[in-house]
């Protein structure tokens, strides 16, 4: 037993710098590239950079616009990350615990749209956001990510923990004269804690990532979003790929930052999303 | 408890979220539905009825069927591999050693990038230019350079390969969150009735690994339909129409060249597609369930 352990453990120690390169490599050349020139990147791809030379940032910040996006960026994920968990909770909570007939109907109108990819609705839906006159708005694309795109998962994820949320707490305030949208507020919402975290985490990955919806529904430069001014680059540094990196890792900085910080918890709502689902 | 004046307020707490939801999903989708049979379009003044055209034009429109295949077998394919690794990660990292969380971190973190950033990098990383870092990498070893992105048989794979490595970390955390949840008994069960590791596997694990298994394959298999962004950025539907898929070819039609009859037809194929192959799988998966129970 113990000589089979001693034969495993190396073995186990390869197969996990195998697993952490084959995840990290493209990662660290994504990183290490940005601060080379094509020359030396080209005669040294994997290796360190010779200085830590931050021109090519300098360079795409100038190039890019990133203040501005980042700022379009926070303004659409947070406007609808919060638009989500206050209409997503309110709707899953009368569902959750009415009987009444008409709220089952709705919530099984909500469920299509779990199976169905809201891709199927995005020619009409241009022609929709045009009639409200929210094209090229911020509100636009807010909206589309709403209520087209992650409303019924948040709805499913919060109906079925509310589902373990015993009744009686609100009965009690009831009685001594809480109303309903109040008892829902003050009692409910406090417990949802949990539940309202993973909503929060799955969105803000969907919609901070998310390129098709403000590709298609934002097109004056100071209303677009990062990838936008990343895709918009590709042109011009089609053969300066070492200054189009940064631009790359400046995309995704404010998320990886986030997930450095939260791995564990966006691993939780990750998996929290999926049980329950 | 249950009164009018309850009722009421339930309705209003209900109904923003209802009339949102009818007015972006349910209403464009229906529209997709009643446009297919329509001649609409950007350079059509007048809307006509057409039937099932626009269906036909799809089906003998070469570039069309290339992306429906495609599309349907992308979504297969990554469903096999992203499953199979996320399994076999799972189980290899699931261990109480050391750092092991610092692993499943890593493994997980390129879940959270873009895909569109995710499809640049490989892009560059796959390019068959002097730079491209993975012919240099097959060089060093003293292999051929292949042409991963520019060779029309191998370009759908090669955009395939970059996803399943972004999205086979996301399926492993769901696999070990179930895997935590199996009873350690049996493994002691099974080692009592001289069961090895792999006959352990396929006897106590995979069975038991049922829920995040058909959760999995699910999201991946409706997921791969979806491809749009990693094409945009690797291969734009290249060589030839060798990675054309259903939403590249939608959004191809729809927005920049104003069919949008054409486009809605294909969003009808994309749903039904997406339907007869849940479908089959869910089936799969509950003969699977009656077998294992």
């Amino acid at each position: 037993m113990s000589k089979k352990k001693l034969i495993k453990k190396p073995i186990f120690l390869l197969g996990l710098l195998f697993i952490s390169t084959v995840v990290f490599l493209p990662i660290y050349y994504l990183i290490v590239t940005t601060f080379k020139t094509p020359a030396e990147a080209a005669a040294n791809p994997l290796g360190l950079p010779t200085s830590l030379n931050f021109s090519n940032y300098i360079n795409a910040l100038e190039a890019m616009n990133y203040l501005q996006a980042l700022k379009n960026n926070l303004i659409i994920t947070v406007v609808a990350v919060v638009f989500l968990v206050f209409f997503a909770s309110m709707a899953a909570y009368v569902i959750a615990r009415s009987k009444k007939k008409i709220f089952r109907v709705m919530y099984s109108i909500f469920l299509v749209g779990l199976i169905i990819p809201f891709q199927i609705a995005i020619v009409p839906l241009y022609q929709i956001i045009s009639g409200l006159h929210l094209m090229n708005t911020h509100m636009g694309v807010i909206l589309v990510s709403v209520f087209c795109i992650n409303l019924p998962l948040s709805i499913f994820l919060l109906r079925g923990f509310i589902n373990t949320v015993p009744i009686e707490l609100e009965e009690a305030a009831f009685m001594d004269g809480c109303g309903t949208f109040r008892c829902f507020w003050v009692i409910i919402f406090p417990l949802l804690k949990p539940i309202i975290s993973t909503v929060v985490i799955l969105n803000t990955l969907a919609i901070w990532n998310d390129f098709l919806t403000p590709l298609l529904f934002l097109q004056s430069p100071e209303k677009q979003v990062l990838l936008q001014e990343v895709y918009k680059n590709v042109g011009p540094f089609a053969t300066n790929w070492t200054a189009f990196f940064p631009m790359l890792v400046m995309s995704t900085l404010p998320l990886v930052i986030f997930y450095i910080f939260m791995q564990k918890r966006v691993i939780e709502g990750v998996v929290a999303g999926s049980v329950k689902g | 408890m249950y009164n009018k004046q309850r009722e009421r307020v339930f309705m209003l707490m209900i109904l923003p979220a209802f009339i949102g939801f009818m007015i972006l999903f349910i209403a464009p989708t229906a529209m997709s539905f009643f446009y297919s049979l329509t001649n609409w379009s950007v350079y059509n003044s007048t809307l006509e009825f057409v039937g099932l055209e626009n269906f036909k034009l799809l089906f003998q429109d070469k570039k069309t069927v290339a992306a429906i295949t495609n599309t349907i077998k992308y979504a297969l394919l990554i469903t096999i591999f992203q499953n199979v690794i996320a399994i076999l990660l799972a189980v290899f990292l699931n261990k109480k050693t050391a750092g092991m969380n610092f692993v499943k971190s890593l493994v997980f973190l390129p879940a959270v990038l873009s895909i569109l950033v995710v499809g640049f990098l490989f892009q560059y990383i796959m390019t068959s230019a002097d730079y491209g870092l993975l012919n240099n990498i097959i060089q060093f070893f003293g292999g051929e350079p292949v042409n991963w992105l520019g060779n029309p048989k191998i370009a759908l794979y090669s955009v395939l390969a970059t996803q399943v490595w972004q999205w086979a970390g996301w399926s492993m955390v769901i696999y070990i969150a179930n895997l935590k949840s199996i009873d350690s008994s049996l493994y002691e069960a099974a080692d009592i009735d001289g069961a090895g590791p792999i006959r352990k596997f396929f006897s106590v694990t995979l069975p038991l690994l049922y829920p995040a298994v058909s959760f999995n394959i699910l999201m991946s298999l409706i997921g791969g339909m979806k491809v749009f962004d990693v094409i945009f950025a690797m291969t734009k539907g290249g060589p030839g129409y060798a990675t054309e898929t259903i939403m590249t070819t939608m959004i191809r039609e729809g927005f920049n060249s104003g069919r949008n009859a054409y486009a809605s037809a294909l969003a009808v194929v994309f749903f039904i597609a997406v339907f007869i192959l849940s479908r089959i799988v869910i089936t799969f998966l509950n003969r699977w369930e009656r077998k294992i129970s």
